[in-house]
């Protein structure tokens, strides 16, 4: 593990560099994540932990006991729908800050048959053309913000279902469901892969940095582009 | 409408039915006699005195009908429709309220553990101690009856009078009726009642009557004779109730699916660690 | 009432509420029990529910009464009359009449002078200067050798009622009545002859009627037709028949029994007129002769006015009424005209009356007690200005009505301006009816006691305590200032424990009446009939002699010295016919079914023995409190004691308008009389003639209108109950859909009407429930409004006052006002 550099006045280089700029070397490291990438990301993840504690005590009384974390069911009832709005608008903006990278170059498609997928989570995949972000990050990506929009548009209607006819709400019920049954699915993975299963990679979202093996293993085009060993 | 003197035989959201009566209680019902209602509203003014209800704003736009529809201030409406029939007019006159249903779709749908009971003898109630608020009864009732109340933030809708019903009166609006076209009793009673009813009909000029009381939904705690049997959506009732398919899916199927897979995923990323353990980089040398 | 007691003797329902369920065909016809009678057609609805009864409805609009019928009849408003005898004609010609009880209890057997004739639309006898008729022409034939009526039983006489009801009826046939009522004749013959199955011993109908038959200037003959209808099928005295008059308010009933209007006192009893200026005088022009010597001879039961007279005279002077001073009854007022209220806001608005010969001005102040003219007369323009000119107005209510707040009345109402009229109007609070005791008299003459339920708001006083005080301040005024007809109120007896707020319990048992002195019984002078000072029993306890006091003989068996009868409750029904003997008490005796004789045949055994009236039992009559000589002998007296012919009259020589009804259309009559069209409208109706009274031609105002209530509302008093007025919000006007597609008003959107009286504007109701008419061959289009908006009342409530659009037409009996039909035109507005 490298050592992260301090300047004379025992700052920390990388960190500052890495307020408003991301894809660049210091010391030892690469900023990956510039400070407003981090702060969108657990807007999200902040707005959707919310979202999710007090939401599951409401979808099942198997998780009841959850409601006592915000005071009860009724505050729940009432957050929820709030908290959505500001995860629909943290993902929004996610969208707008993102989209542009999450774009899947030729070639790419061919992460997502499940093989190809297995091999990944197998460690057995030895890409070296993973730019800075892999298929199956741009995936996730795609999957959150399809989800989110699933989630909102389903959630008015449950909201204020006085307003929209029977079958619409029955309907958004179970869209409201599925996607948050599907999107938790893909949270748990998200949050595994980027803590216990691949080390290295939650610093890129609190640091914002990254060590160099960090990314010649994980992003090895990235790396040697940072590095301006490839144009 | 919390009533501690009646056992519960069913509550909301709760993971082993929630029951809690020893003793059994017979099914009580209202008997609507469609084609003796001469709606007088008395019933709509008895429901508003007995609970409590402030008047609510209405406004004349070319109907009898007090409201467009059901309110959380106003539970009980007589819902009127002309309609010609074989050349000849009808005023149809229906007594609109929750319907007390034996397998009650809101009560199905909704999330809130005891926020709506069916008591021992069979009636419906939103608690409001428990209510959220959500809605989703709306959504789960196949009558389309209850009201989200913006000024408490809770559900609403007829009690079925439980709390009169729980020391031995009839509901308000079966004592204020004055055509006797409503009347309670035991379900068993008020089947009776509405058979021996329809039968004189279907003898003097109404061959189609029929006894409104869905099996769809297990029975209802309303038991409507209609004139024209054939047709309840005359009257504003569903052809078939049941409860809706879309709460069924969502509460039989996708939480229990949903929470396996949600676990599942969960299982499997440990089982991941315990297979393939971390992704680490090799130092550089 | 009045063509009730013209046809039977008394006016009032003839059987009562529940008895309704005896019947096998209820017809509804100038009424709309379901919408206002509620709670009293639950019985119509019993009927149908245990007896298969066949429910009719025959109305301009299909109804809430119409949506519950078997049958639903429209009919053009106002051409009731023709309809009716349309069905007596059908019932006639087709022999569905009860024949037997027809020549036992019915005039038909009885011979007409043959001064009577009618032509062209006029009975014999009109004076066309005065626009009335001479009645004497319409005389019964009388033999002057056996001072007996002429009768022919085997109604064959060409002048015998029989004969010539058939005659004058042969005009309305199914066509005629098609022609005239816009009803289909299919439709028509179809009620006929679902009525018409009433006409036998085996079975019986009923009539339910109300303000649909009162409010028109033919009125009482509408309501005479019901009343020969069903003794001509048998239907009167019977249980589950009769003629029901639905009255509107709970206690109308009882006022109209204690003097409701000007020409009558407690108990039915002329109020004595101008030119009768001794007792003597009176007596003998009030108390009727009989020449029937006949089988059924007649009780003739108001032989014994003296008695009523006498002791009402007692109750209201006490020892100051001598046989010397004739009772006081030189202190009672004395009428010299037409005091009707109608009558009283014509002289009010033009200033001047004229009715005691000579031009005297018009009233000055005015006392409205419970009644709101502003709201309930016609043409309210009129009643506005008319009060405008009065000096002072006292007001007694319990809210701010339209008559206390006239003087703000919106411009539309053309009245001056506020700041020009100087009335001066006080308004005492009253309390309502649950903050006081006191007897509700229903539609079914049940006196029932109610208990206060709570105090009166504010200060607010009950009736007689605000009576009682104007009383006693003005005989103080009287006592210091003397005045002209100062012992009129001096000589009045006011024995109350409590002067000021007199008990009603106190009052009711001076209405009922006691002994004054011992009396004896004229059997055996040893015994009493009643000592001094006992309540009385019954009214043949009464004596003209000034030992009784009574307020109201009717009334009389209320409160005996068993205590108050209105206060009892005994559900206990031994008749199984729902009379309930023991519940209130019911005038005339307890009685419940009036006319009870008729329910039997000539030997006293009951047409139909599953529902008995009263029956000959060998040596007494049984069953309901019988309406005839208890032990008087079948064949001894006529079921009709009241008349002094002794049965009832399917040719009434007793009323302004014609012995018989006849088809007249209305004061704005919609189309010609097809019958006689240079008489369209009745030749003796009343109207005014003042500027404002104007009327409607059918150029002009195409289009029939009716005006009614709703069940939602209570008249003008409901619009202050937040409760009601959200039940019903506004003022709207029915309007049929195939005319508002025509004139291209939406449901909804907001519509003028227009009369010769002015606009109104509201919420436009489209619907089925009106259906465009063919009468006499030419489309004719009828709306509707319900009358329960004015300028008073919550401010979302109010709304146009319906009877801004009335006319101030009448009807010649009782000066009730043609509020169910007029003209108008309609437009968006």
């Amino acid at each position: 593990m490298s050592v992260a550099s301090l300047d004379t006045h025992g700052a920390d280089v990388a960190v500052t560099a890495g307020r408003d700029r991301e894809d660049i070397v210091v010391g030892g490291e690469i900023v990956r994540h510039r400070r407003s990438s981090r702060f969108i990301h657990f807007a999200v993840a902040a707005t959707f932990i919310v979202c999710l504690l007090t939401g599951l005590p409401i979808w099942t009384p198997f998780f009841t006991w959850m409601a006592t974390l915000f005071g009860g069911l009724s505050f729940c009832r009432w957050l929820h729908p709030w908290a959505g709005i500001f995860f629909a608008v943290s993902s929004l903006v996610m969208f707008v800050h993102w989209a542009g990278q999450m774009t899947f170059e030729p070639g790419e498609k061919s992460w997502l048959s499940p093989k190809r997928l297995m091999s990944y989570l197998e460690y057995r995949d030895d890409n070296t053309d993973v730019g800075k972000y892999n298929p199956g990050q741009k995936l996730q990506f795609w999957c959150a913000i399809l989800a989110a929009v699933g989630l909102l548009a389903s959630g008015v209607v449950m909201w204020f279902p006085a307003s929209f006819p029977q079958i619409v709400r029955e309907l958004s019920i179970l869209l409201h469901s599925l996607t948050f049954i599907l999107f938790v699915m893909l949270i748990t993975w998200h949050v595994y892969l980027g803590t216990a299963a691949e080390p290295g990679t939650f610093h890129s979202m609190t640091r914002g940095t990254v060590t160099k093996a960090w990314a010649r293993l994980h992003h090895p085009k990235w790396y040697r582009q940072v590095m301006g060993l490839e144009k | 409408m919390s009533v501690h003197s009646l056992e519960i035989r069913r509550s909301s959201a709760s993971l082993l039915g929630g029951a809690t009566g020893m003793r059994a209680l017979p099914d009580v019902a209202k008997y609507v006699d469609t084609s003796t209602c001469i709606g007088c509203k008395a019933c709509e003014v008895a429901c508003q005195e007995w609970n409590d209800l402030a008047p609510v704003a209405t406004h004349q736009v070319g109907t009898y009908q007090t409201l467009p529809t059901l309110d959380a201030g106003f539970w009980n409406l007589i819902r009127f429709d002309e309609r010609e029939v074989d050349g000849g007019l009808k005023w149809l006159m229906r007594k609109d309220q929750c319907m007390h249903c034996a397998e009650p779709g809101c009560l199905e749908a909704c999330p809130a553990p005891g926020a709506i009971v069916q008591y021992a003898n069979g009636i419906v109630d939103v608690n409001p101690d428990n209510c959220i608020g959500c809605g989703y009864c709306e959504t789960g009732c196949p009558f389309d009856v209850p009201r989200f109340s913006a000024k408490t933030g809770k559900m609403a809708k007829c009690t079925l009078c439980v709390d009169r019903v729980s020391v031995g009166l009839e509901p308000a609006c079966i004592k204020a009726c004055p055509t006797g076209c409503l009347h309670f009793g035991t379900k068993e009673d008020m089947v009776a009642l509405g058979s021996a009813r329809v039968a004189q009909l279907k003898a003097n000029g109404f061959p189609q009557a029929a006894l409104y009381d869905p099996q769809g939904v297990g029975g209802t705690g309303v038991v409507t004779v209609l004139g024209f049997g054939d047709h309840p959506e005359w009257y504003g009732l569903a052809a078939n109730p049941h409860v809706p398919l879309g709460v069924k899916l969502w509460k039989n199927i996708l939480r229990p699916i949903g929470l396996i897979a949600i676990f599942g995923a969960l299982i499997g990323t440990v089982g991941h660690y315990f297979t393939y353990g971390k992704k680490e980089y090799r130092e550089e040398a | 009432m009045a063509s009730l007691a013209a046809t039977f003797g008394r006016g009032a329902m003839t059987n009562g509420w529940v008895d309704i369920k005896n019947a096998d065909v209820v017809l509804c016809m100038g009424g709309n029990p379901a919408e206002n009678h509620p709670c009293g057609f639950k019985w119509a609805i019993e009927a149908k529910k245990t007896r298969n009864a066949k429910l009719i409805s025959v109305d301009p609009r299909f109804t809430r009464t119409s949506a519950v019928a078997d049958l639903y009849s429209p009919i053009r408003a106002g051409t009731d009359i023709a309809y009716l005898l349309g069905i007596i004609r059908y019932a006639i010609e087709t022999k569905r009449f009860h024949e037997d009880y027809v020549k036992l209890h019915t005039n038909a057997p009885y011979v007409i002078a043959d001064k009577f004739a009618f032509d062209e639309g006029i009975f014999s006898g009109f004076d066309a200067g005065k626009g009335e008729y001479d009645k004497t022409a319409w005389a019964y034939e009388g033999d002057p050798k056996s001072k007996s009526y002429v009768v022919d039983e085997t109604l064959e006489n060409p002048r015998c009622v029989f004969q010539l009801l058939k005659k004058h009826v042969d005009r309305y046939t199914p066509e005629m009545v098609e022609k005239i009522c816009g009803t289909p004749k299919e439709t028509f013959l179809k009620v006929a002859e679902v009525v018409t199955s009433t006409g036998n011993a085996q079975r019986v109908g009923t009539i339910l009627y109300a303000l649909g038959w009162t409010q028109h200037s033919v009125g009482v003959q509408m309501i005479r037709c019901g009343a020969m209808l069903q003794l001509l099928l048998g239907n009167v005295g019977r249980p589950g028949g009769g003629v029901n008059a639905l009255r509107g308010h709970s206690n109308i009933q009882g006022a109209t029994d204690m003097a409701g209007t000007f020409e009558i006192l407690p108990g039915y009893l002329k109020t004595p007129s101008a030119p009768l200026q001794t007792l003597k005088d009176y007596l003998e022009g009030a108390t009727p002769t009989t020449l029937n010597k006949q089988a059924w001879a007649s009780m003739n039961y108001w032989q014994n006015y003296p008695k009523f007279m006498v002791s009402l005279l007692k109750s209201a002077y006490g020892k100051n009424a001598t046989k010397e001073n004739d009772f006081g009854y030189s202190w009672l007022p004395k009428v010299d005209g037409n005091y009707s209220w109608m009558y009283i806001f014509d002289d009010m608005y033009r200033g001047s009356s004229m009715r005691a010969g000579g031009k005297e001005p018009g009233p000055e102040g005015l006392v409205t007690f419970g009644m709101n003219p502003v709201g309930i007369g016609p043409n309210s323009k009129k009643m506005i200005s008319a009060l405008a000119k009065l000096k002072w107005l006292v007001v007694v209510e319990n809210y701010e009505i339209e008559t206390a707040i006239f003087w703000k009345a919106p411009k539309e109402y053309g009245g001056p301006e506020t700041a020009k009229i100087q009335t001066e109007v006080y308004q005492l609070p009253a309390s309502g009816f649950a903050e006081k005791d006191g007897t509700f008299t229903n539609s079914a003459r049940w006196l029932q006691w109610k208990w206060k339920a709570l105090d009166p708001p504010n200060g607010s006083k009950t009736d007689q305590e605000i009576l009682a005080r104007i009383f006693l301040a003005v005989r103080e005024l009287y006592k210091k200032e003397g005045g002209p007809g100062a012992e009129n109120v001096l000589n009045v007896a006011w024995n109350y424990t409590n002067p000021a707020a007199p008990d009603l319990g106190e009052v009711l048992k001076e209405i009922n009446g006691k002994a004054i002195t011992d009396i004896p019984d004229p059997k055996d002078k040893t015994k009493l009939i009643r000592a001094a000072g006992q309540q009385l029993e019954n009214f043949g306890q009464l004596q003209d002699d000034g030992s009784t006091l009574c307020g109201n003989w009717l009334h009389l068996g209320v409160y005996t010295e068993a205590g108050n009868m209105a206060q009892r409750r005994s559900p206990a029904d031994p008749t199984g016919l729902g009379m309930f003997h023991q519940w209130g008490f019911s005038w005339p005796a307890n009685r419940r079914i009036m006319y009870n004789r008729a329910s039997a045949d000539k030997d006293g055994n009951p047409w139909d023995p599953t529902r008995v009236g009263i029956k000959w039992n060998g040596e007494k009559w049984v069953g309901d409190v019988p309406d005839i000589k208890p032990d008087s002998k079948p064949g001894e007296y006529g079921a009709f004691i009241m008349n002094p012919e002794g049965v009832g009259r399917l040719f009434a020589p007793a009323l302004n308008d014609g012995p018989f009804p006849e088809h007249y259309e209305s004061v704005e009559a919609p189309v010609d009389n097809v019958l006689h069209p240079k008489v369209t409208s009745s030749p003796v109706t009343k109207k005014f003639s003042s500027d404002k009274d104007v009327y409607g031609k059918k150029e002009d105002f195409p289009i029939v209108c009716t005006t009614y209530r709703l069940t939602e509302h209570y008249h003008y008093w409901t619009q202050h109950t937040k409760v009601l007025t959200q039940l019903q919000p506004g003022f709207f006007v029915e309007i049929p859909d195939v005319l508002a597609q025509q004139k291209g008003i939406a449901n909804g959107s907001k519509v003028k009407v227009s009369s010769a009286r002015g606009s109104i504007e509201g919420v436009a109701m489209v619907t089925k429930r009106l259906r465009p008419m063919k009468v006499d061959g030419k489309e004719l289009w009828q709306i509707g409004f319900p009358l329960h908006w004015g300028f008073a009342g919550l401010p979302e409530h109010t709304g146009p006052l319906a009877n801004f659009l009335t006319p101030s037409a009448m009807d010649p009996n009782t000066w009730t006002p043609e509020f169910k039909t007029f003209l108008v035109k309609l437009e968006k507005a």
